[in-house]
């Protein structure tokens, strides 16, 4: 792109910089947004002083919350794990490009009145937590390519909770291991997270697949601890997921028996 | 203890920090969040998200960056935003925005007015703001409505709007002052 044609857009960015702070653009401004923050010092300094002005019109709102939230709010606590402190977490690895999936579809919402069923825990939390992660990636110290994967990862993410269709499994065994899955048929992807599983010793990882009648596993990527893993372009037969211990980078197909395998017939898929 | 001070020990797995923090923050975030969502089931699911966020991602607040309620409520306020925003696209609230309609945004604010000297100050100080600068902030943030909408509502062209956004904030900021 010529300068030329960049310059009255940036100008027309900065002049966002307060909708931003008011959370008022929508979901394709605000990315170009704040993707402009992050090569724009002085913007990003005038939209947290900005930002800070907005979170005063919350004060005049407090309201008391209900008696019962505070039970389940504690209660999802004591059973939810905690992110590690940025910085302090694994070095992003390499995954296969089609874990990343593609550019990200229009925004679906939810019809209000049918709900899907609510998905596993740790499922549910670790995606909120990641969508945060991605909310705070101005100010998260992490580098950009890190940020717009997290950010990527988010939107797949949010992407599949909002499917109207979106369902989920989870699956654990006596030790406290589970799977979670959210998925939704109509787009083809899921979202799957690990729990209570220890990273596989020396340089090996846990790798995702997906079985189909009369097919071979197909790699659906690499787990990073507990993140949750997006899967994209899942077929209405596939059948069930599979977690194998493969060595680093992963394997073409799976070198040993899975350590945990989950039927995707109460997700809508299986056809 | 203060929340900033609770964040951290939460950070580090703190339960016990974490109920305490709950008491500090969940009538705001709750408040906040019901504020912008309107619905009561809806708002007690935006702050359950919020709060569980928050335990989870803990360790990602920047004492540097501003307080952690200012941090907490910035999160509290796009997820309450997107909610409200994705139930408006499914047309669900049409109806009942239609009888709201009729009143002027600021007017909303008075719904819930009870003691409370936070909220009578930023009452004052909305009231010190133009017609303009008032509805144009308020239908955002209050009404989760996009600076386009906001534009459309009140018939102005989309730079007044921002310029107005920018104009009210400013003066806010002025008002209550000192006061962070």
């Amino acid at each position: 792109m010529s300068l030329v044609g960049r310059l009255p857009r940036r100008g027309g960015l900065h002049s966002l910089a307060a909708p931003y702070a008011l959370d008022a653009l929508d979901g394709a401004e605000r990315d170009r947004f704040e993707r402009h923050l992050r090569s724009c010092d002085r913007c990003a300094a005038e939209t947290r002083a900005l930002s800070e002005d907005a979170v005063r019109l919350a004060w005049s709102t407090a309201a008391p919350a209900p008696a019962a939230l505070r039970d389940r709010v504690l209660a999802a606590v004591r059973t939810t794990a905690q992110e590690p402190a940025p910085g302090r977490g694994r070095p992003a690895r390499r995954l296969p490009p089609h874990v990343w999936g593609g550019p990200p579809t229009p925004e679906r919402s939810r019809p209000l009145g049918r709900r899907p069923p609510l998905p596993p825990f740790a499922t549910a939390t670790a995606a909120a937590a990641l969508v945060v992660a991605s909310l705070f990636a101005v100010q998260a110290d992490r580098t950009r390519a890190e940020r717009d994967t997290a950010r990527d990862r988010a939107r797949e993410i949010a992407h599949v909770l909002a499917a109207p269709d979106a369902r989920a499994a989870h699956g654990e065994d006596d030790g406290g291991r589970g799977i979670g899955v959210v998925a939704s048929a109509s787009e083809g992807r899921a979202v799957v997270t690990l729990s209570g599983y220890r990273e596989p010793s020396g340089d090996r990882v846990h790798q995702l697949w997906v079985m189909r009648p009369g097919a071979e596993a197909r790699s659906l990527g690499l787990f990073e601890g507990d993140t949750p893993l997006v899967a994209t372009g899942l077929d209405r037969s596939a059948t069930s997921l599979a977690v194998t211990v493969e060595p680093g980078g992963g394997s073409h197909r799976p070198t040993s028996r899975p350590v945990l395998q989950l039927t995707l017939e109460s997700v809508g898929f299986g056809e | 203890m203060e929340a900033d001070e609770l964040l951290v020990l939460v950070a580090g797995g703190d339960q016990k920090a974490f109920e305490d923090l709950y008491g500090l923050i969940s009538g705001p975030v709750f408040g906040l969040v019901r504020r912008v969502v309107r619905d009561p089931a809806q708002s007690e699911e935006v702050t359950q998200e919020v709060l569980l966020e928050l335990w989870r991602s803990a360790a990602r607040f920047d004492p540097r960056r501003g307080s952690a309620l200012a941090w907490i409520l910035t999160v509290a306020h796009r997820r309450a935003v997107d909610r409200v925003r994705s139930a408006r696209a499914a047309g669900e609230r049409e109806r009942r925005e239609a009888r709201r309609a009729r009143l002027p945004a600021f007017d909303q604010v008075s719904e819930e007015v009870e003691a409370g000297l936070e909220r009578e100050w930023v009452r004052r100080c909305l009231d010190r703001l133009t017609a303009l600068q008032r509805q144009s902030v308020t239908l955002a943030y209050y009404d989760g409505y996009t600076y386009r909408e906001v534009a459309e509502r009140l018939s102005l062209p989309l730079g007044t709007v921002k310029t107005r956004m920018r104009d009210g904030l400013g003066r806010l900021r002025e008002c209550l002052g000192g006061a962070a």
